[in-house]
């Protein structure tokens, strides 16, 4: 009888609907990569002494020039001499580290903040949202700025304010969500049957409304990887040697043209880190994108 | 049927609403602001009220003055002042009050995005339009892909990318405004060219120098496309999952029925259904692309507003930082703005209430 | 009587996630000139679909597999039939609107809803009376009073038009911003038609109506524009789906009324689809019963309600609530059947009462039992 319950068929139908996606294949297939060498940063690019903290990349000399890809530096080293292959590596940690923890922790508030708006409504519902509003109305990146620059610089502080910026997102959809199945039959059906507010919200409400607040979660993964890494390009994230591939991009900067006659002599400094960015968010939006097909109503049944 | 006279009584109440509400969101925004920069410490905040070099050395002596070490809200309220009466304190990056050097600096963002805006709002429907009619056709899954990889581009990394394929192996468009002879010409000559607008591309025109709208425009292709593809990417799927949530409606067998053909179908009916929902997203895109100018003119060298604000928030400059907060709020709300008197006009059903 | 349109053993699947819904299976039709042909049966019957398919407005994932829709333009019978399924796109959206045209049930969903009602009306004119329309303007222009800028230039322009409308330098200007309102004189002929059709089907202050957006009318109004749509250019077969179904008794009263009234005055034969039988009784010469996506049984109105025949007409029949009938109202049992998995043979027996060992392996055929009375029965068969 399991077996044919209408909810795990549905959720069988969803699964099938996302691992048919190729997109949603080959974002799942990158996401993995990018988590067993996260997992096994330590083993495939050991750090120098236990004591040494493992996300400072190690730098031999302190020459300007960046050298060439050779088998001590899997990928070369940048200026400043810090070791590519390591930075990428551990760069893998903070990438996840930075994506997840704003996303989770940005969402609990938004979804929070949400439920409550949409519950109570009346005077709760307007301070929230007109609060939302005034967030709102500043660009994530900008706000971020202004919030980072009272800090030092360092990655946990890009963290803390990007997930001061990054809840109001979460907040409309929720309330939006829970307004319009507010209104629905199965709602009032429930009520009518004499089902208490607060159970109505837990096992009607919430579970129902939250897909769309997931789908936005997982879009959004990308979009604050990129401004964080952004961030700490232009000196306002993760210092100078830290394993960032924002930082690391922005110490190649000055040597995206090479020498006359050797154009792209230095390509490995841009193009590792910045590869790894992009395939990295490429991962989280080729994901969202087959989650959002799988979870839109009108869609999926297309 | 409205008439005209009571249409500009209901425009009138509304745009009064909206402004009501743009001070709103100015207050808002600015407490917020000062909150976040009340957090930096005195030392810092002691700038905000300095307006030449001379005076900046003299922060001990200004923090008395101004009473940084008052309690919060009365340093707020004398900031709101300040904002009042126009000062918006002193850019150390610039060297000069932040209002003179927003002035200065407005015109080359405006300039970018004067091609930007109107340019990826017309890719990105035509793209998303031509999608939605070939779904799932070979080209519906092309484009899907190339937006995807599109909007997964950090604008800071594309242009690093551009610039190093197109100056580094091509020796094209440089990372600069002008080209040096003609920036050289511009200081000689004074007198024959005339700043209007701040803009090269226009002054040129209105100097009758076509030579140096023309370099300006080469010196533009470069930040326009970077900033151009990663929008587009993003408008386009929207514009096509409206216009496939439009073609399935009711009324599109309708105008089969009476005979209308497709192409009509396509541009006079589910078209302008389609953007509907889409003009809400091109608008709050647009109001972003000034967000994404950070890192175009950064990379590409150009005195704007983003450039401004990058160096700024590197030197602690923290009064621009706060008065670039509240120029991103305004345009926000001007934004919006222009979104809804859009939909009145294209969605009959939409009341301005 | 001779035929206005026949199908022939259309067939027209869905191609869903689930699997093909077959959802028309070998229905041949006819609608001769001059009569009111009903077409019943249960939601989901396939009734909808049959139609669509005829004017090849399917939309995806439906597909029309095989089978012919034949045409008979001529009242007489003497010029060949012409088989919409192997026209042209273009000569379809010719035929579309003018020689046929459709009322669809949803008038909330029919109509565009940022266009306005003269307009959406209008469009039907634009498309199928070019030539009168030109001509009218060039009259306009004609006339002494005419206070219209470059007259010289847009008479050029009209009579051009009159003589190739699909000439290259109206595809060019119709690109052209500002340019591609060279036409205006056209646009405004036909809202003037526009409004006239919309008055003449009892819609006071047409005028005022026509320039209003559907969201400011009633659901009654809607359909009557939706009407309008269908009638403007006096198609000689109106096909009508569920056109009333959505509306209020009174409303649906006033609506068939209009229906007959136009049918006398303005258009030849009626298709109408209904699953309200009370309607087909009022309304219809004859006929046609529709299960599961096939044809049961055609015959004219009264012998089909005085002499059912095929077991499914008898069961709907009986199960019509009747005043002097006392108890439980009789229903058919089981469920209408799966038609991604539709049963073998009669699509039927699987709820038929008088079901035999052949009715789940022949598709039964359409045989004439009487006068212009047909069945798809093997209780018919060896008669």
């Amino acid at each position: 009888m399991i077996k044919n319950h209408p909810k795990i068929k549905e959720l069988k139908f969803t699964l099938n609907r996302i691992f048919t996606n190729p997109s949603a294949i080959i974002g799942f297939s990158l996401l993995l990569f990018f988590i067993v060498v996260a997992i096994f940063a330590p083993q495939l690019a050991p750090p120098n002494t236990k004591s040494h903290n493992p996300y400072i990349v190690p730098h031999e000399g302190f020459s300007a020039t960046p050298k060439q890809p050779s088998a001590e530096h899997l990928m070369g080293t940048t200026s400043g001499q810090y070791d590519i292959f390591y930075g990428v590596v551990w760069g893998t940690r903070t990438a996840f580290k930075v994506g997840l923890f704003v996303v989770s922790i940005a969402a609990l508030i938004g979804v929070m903040l949400g439920v409550i708006a949409g519950f109570y409504g009346g005077l709760v519902d307007e301070i929230i949202m007109r609060f939302v509003d005034i967030v709102f109305s500043v660009p994530l990146l900008v706000l971020a700025m202004a919030i980072v620059v009272a800090f030092e610089r360092d990655i946990k502080y890009v963290i803390i304010a990007l997930i001061m910026v990054e809840w109001r997102n979460y907040v409309r959809v929720m309330r939006a969500s829970i307004l319009t199945l507010r209104d629905q039959d199965f709602i009032h059906a429930a009520k009518v049957m004499g089902v208490s507010d607060i159970k109505i919200m837990l096992r009607h409400i919430i579970p129902n409304g939250i897909y769309p607040v997931m789908v936005i979660a997982f879009m959004d993964i990308g979009s604050l990887v990129i401004t964080a890494s952004f961030l700490s390009f232009l000196g306002l994230g993760a210092p100078t040697g830290y394993a960032d591939w924002g930082s690391m991009v922005a110490q190649a900067r000055n040597y995206i043209v090479g020498p006359t006659g050797e154009m792209f002599k230095y390509w490995h400094t841009i193009i590792f880190p910045g590869g790894c960015i992009i395939l990295f968010v490429l991962a989280w939006n080729l994901i969202g994108d087959a989650l959002r097909d799988a979870f839109d109503p009108k869609m999926r049944r297309q | 049927m409205l008439s005209t006279h009571k249409l500009v009584n209901i425009l009138q109440a509304y745009i009064i609403r909206r402004l009501f509400f743009l001070f709103f969101v100015i207050f808002g925004v600015s407490l917020l602001v000062f909150t976040i920069q009340y957090s930096y410490g005195p030392d810092r905040r002691a700038m905000l009220y300095v307006d030449s070099p001379q005076q900046a050395k003299d922060i001990p002596e200004l923090k008395k003055k101004y009473g940084l070490n008052d309690p919060y809200p009365v340093q707020y309220v004398r900031y709101l002042k300040e904002i009042a009466m126009g000062n918006f304190g002193y850019s150390i990056v610039a060297a000069r009050p932040v209002w003179d050097a927003f002035l200065h600096y407005l015109p080359i963002t405006i300039e970018l995005n004067l091609f930007v805006v109107p340019l990826f709002i017309i890719i990105g429907i035509w793209l998303g339009k031509q999608a939605g009619i070939k779904r799932n056709t070979t080209y519906d899954h092309v484009t899907r892909i190339l937006a995807i990889i599109g909007w997964s581009l950090p604008t800071f990394l594309f242009a690093l990318i551009l610039l190093m394929i197109f100056y580094g192996k091509f020796g094209l468009f440089e990372p600069a405004m002008l080209s040096a002879n003609i920036e050289a010409f511009i200081l000689d000559n004074p007198d024959k060219y005339i700043k209007y607008t701040g803009m090269y591309t226009i002054d040129g025109i209105l100097n009758g120098e076509f030579g140096i709208t023309w370099d300006a425009i080469k010196h533009l292709f470069l930040p326009v496309l970077t900033q151009v593809i990663v929008i587009v990417a993003i408008l386009m799927r929207v514009m096509r999952s409206s216009m496939v949530e439009e073609i399935s409606k009711d009324y599109v067998i309708t105008a089969q029925a009476k005979g209308v053909d497709s192409k009509t179908i396509f541009n006079k009916h589910v078209k302008r259904n389609a953007l509907i929902p889409v003009i809400t997203i091109a608008g709050q895109l647009a109001a972003l692309s000034m967000e994404g100018s950070i890192a175009v003119e950064m990379i590409f060298n150009r005195h704007g507003i983003g450039n401004w604000l990058a160096h700024a928030a590197l030197k602690l400059d923290t009064s621009v930082i706060m008065f670039m907060c509240l120029f991103m709020a305004v345009i926000f709300v001007v934004t919006n703005l222009i979104i809804d008197l859009l939909y009145a006009y294209i969605d009959p059903r939409i009341r301005l209430t | 009587m001779k035929k206005i349109i026949e199908t022939e053993n259309l067939r027209t699947n869905f191609y869903t996630y689930e699997g093909v819904v077959k959802a028309l299976n070998d229905v041949c039709i006819t609608v001769n000139h001059g009569e009111t042909f009903g077409l019943v049966g249960e939601s989901g019957c396939g009734k909808s679909v049959t139609v669509r398919s005829m004017m090849r407005i399917i939309q995806s994932p439906g597909k029309v597999e095989s089978g012919k829709v034949l045409l008979f333009l001529d009242e007489n019978g003497e010029q060949e039939a012409v088989d919409l399924l192997q026209q042209s796109e273009s000569y379809m959206q010719s035929c579309c609107g003018d020689q046929i045209s459709m009322i669809f049930q949803e008038p909330n969903a029919a109509l565009n809803p940022i266009m306005s009602i003269g307009e959406q009306v209008a469009e039907s004119f634009l498309f199928h009376r070019k030539k009168s329309l030109s001509e009218a303007s060039l009259e306009r222009l004609n006339a002494q009073d005419c206070k219209v800028p470059f007259k010289g230039i847009f008479k050029n322009l009209y009579k051009k038009y009159h003589e190739d409308e699909n000439a290259f330098v109206f595809k060019l200007l119709s690109h052209i911003p500002l340019l591609n309102r060279w036409d205006f004189l056209i646009r405004q002929e036909a809202f003037k038609r526009a409004v006239e059709i919309i008055s003449k089907l009892g819609i006071p202050h047409a005028e005022d109506i026509a320039v209003q957006f559907p969201h400011n009318l009633s659901g009654g109004m809607k359909q009557r524009i939706v009407i309008a749509i269908a009638l403007a250019c006096s198609p000689m077969l109106l096909i009508a789906d569920e056109a009333t179904s959505n509306l209020d008794v009174t409303i649906q009263a006033q609506i068939l009324e209009l229906l007959k009234d136009l049918k006398k005055k303005h258009i030849s034969s009626i298709l109408l689809i209904t699953h309200d039988l009370g309607v087909v009784a009022e309304t219809c010469d004859r006929v046609g019963v529709m299960y599961a996506g096939s044809l049961c049984e055609v015959a004219e109105s009264r012998e089909l309600f005085g002499n059912p025949s095929h077991p499914y007409t008898k069961a709907l029949l009986e199960s019509v609530p009747k005043f002097h009938q006392e108890g439980a109202l009789k229903t058919i049992e089981g469920n209408v059947p799966n038609l991604v998995t539709p049963p073998a043979g009669c699509r039927f027996h699987p709820r038929c009462k008088h079901r035999m060992d052949i009715c789940d392996k022949e598709v039964p055929n359409l045989l004439e039992i009487g006068k212009n009375h047909s069945v798809a029965c093997h209780l018919f068969g060896d008669k």
